[in-house]
């Protein structure tokens, strides 16, 4: 692969911006090289060389796309791209990217303009959230008593209980989800939800407009506050709409 | 990591403007964003090992167990002396409790679309 020729013309594409929106980036790019601008009529990919000879990404790496993403993000509208991507050349950056798919990347940054990532996560508290099911349900707390007292023998019956706790948890995660996301969603623009794991009642990256970011914080606490002690919410950014550039790019 | 927190609900509800740990980073940045055309496009080494950590399989006899020993561990004695009737009104105060919040909710929201009008 070109990537580990020793005279590699290959680049790292972190994502587009309008030209004139961002003059430089001050983050230092993957594998520690600086940030270059590639641009094209009104439009700069933000690229950096790839070293030559056996490269190969590292955990540090991951942090470093970010950081630059989120430099960009603090100054211009941004449409990332994924961590590792990396193009032939330059020529290919230029043609490609900025020159076949000019359109496409300058509606999707009309439609980010403004807008912001929020990633939500909503975990329940294992202890709360078993003990009120418990209370919910008298035929579960039936089952537990009468397990508890089989002891080790009751080996099957635990699975049998731990199966219906189970099937109990993903329908009460099923319906807890649908409700977050409902009463999220009138103060975003647009929402993907990600596959919950366990003991996660909702795990989803929100597109909000920074006008309305206190209104969406808002509902978070308002929600965190309803749901207390069985669900915890966790809320990171404003980040760059990762989640959302794809479809912002009608791709 | 940076949390700021406000308001009564704090402990339950985490703010991070940025993300901190591996799993958190590699939510944002992996796999998401603006796809370039593949054959344009040249491999990494590496990536999939960075991604291991990302994934989480479950489903098996195993998880049946662990919640059977979860909900074994629960200490009630609690609840048990607090008896039924308290358990009940506790409950239902709850119940009312978080009702409340949610028609709060709507109305200071005039723009709150169901799914099936934000799906549109």
């Amino acid at each position: 692969m070109a990537a580990s020729s020793p005279t590699s013309t290959a680049v790292y594409v972190y994502g587009v911006v309008r030209a004139d929106e961002l003059p430089a980036v001050a983050a230092e790019g993957v594998a520690g090289t600086p940030v270059e601008l590639l641009e094209r009529d009104s439009l700069a990919a933000l690229v950096s060389r790839l070293p030559g000879g056996d490269f190969r990404v590292k955990r540090r790496d991951l942090q470093r796309h970010l950081a630059v993403l989120e430099e960009a993000f603090g100054e211009a509208t941004i449409v990332p791209c994924p961590f590792g991507t990396v193009v032939r050349s330059d020529d290919d950056v230029e043609s490609v990217l900025l020159g076949e798919r000019r359109d496409e990347l300058l509606a999707a940054i009309k439609r980010l303009e403004g807008k912001v990532q929020l990633n939500v996560k909503a975990t329940y508290d294992e202890e709360e959230l078993l003990r009120e099911l418990l209370q919910l349900n008298p035929e579960l707390a039936r089952l537990r008593e009468a397990t508890k007292s089989l002891g080790d023998a009751g080996y099957y019956e635990q699975i049998r209980l731990g199966e219906l706790i189970a099937a109990v948890v993903a329908e009460r995660g099923e319906t807890d989800s649908r409700r977050l996301l409902d009463r999220l969603a009138g103060s975003a623009e647009d929402a993907v939800v990600e596959p919950a794991g366990e003991y996660v009642a909702l795990k989803a990256s929100f597109l909000v407009n920074r006008k309305k970011l206190r209104k969406f914080d808002d509902a978070l606490d308002r929600l965190a506050g309803a749901e207390q002690p069985v669900m915890r919410i966790e809320v990171i950014g404003p980040l760059p709409p990762t989640a959302f550039a794809a479809a912002a790019a009608g791709t | 990591m940076a949390v700021a927190t406000r308001g009564t609900a704090s402990n339950y509800l985490q703010r991070a403007p940025s993300p901190s740990g591996l799993a958190d980073v590699l939510d944002v940045i992996l796999d998401k964003g603006l796809v370039i055309d593949a054959y344009v496009r040249v491999s990494v080494i590496g990536i999939e090992v960075l991604t291991i950590d990302a994934r989480i399989v479950i489903a098996s006899v195993d998880t049946y167990l662990r919640f059977a020993e979860a909900v074994n561990r629960l200490d009630l004695s609690q609840t048990e002396t607090a008896g039924i009737e308290e358990l009940r009104d506790g409950g239902s105060a709850a119940k009312r409790k978080s009702e409340g919040a949610i028609e709060g909710a709507k109305e200071k929201i005039p723009g709150l679309k169901s799914d099936k009008e934000r799906s549109r």
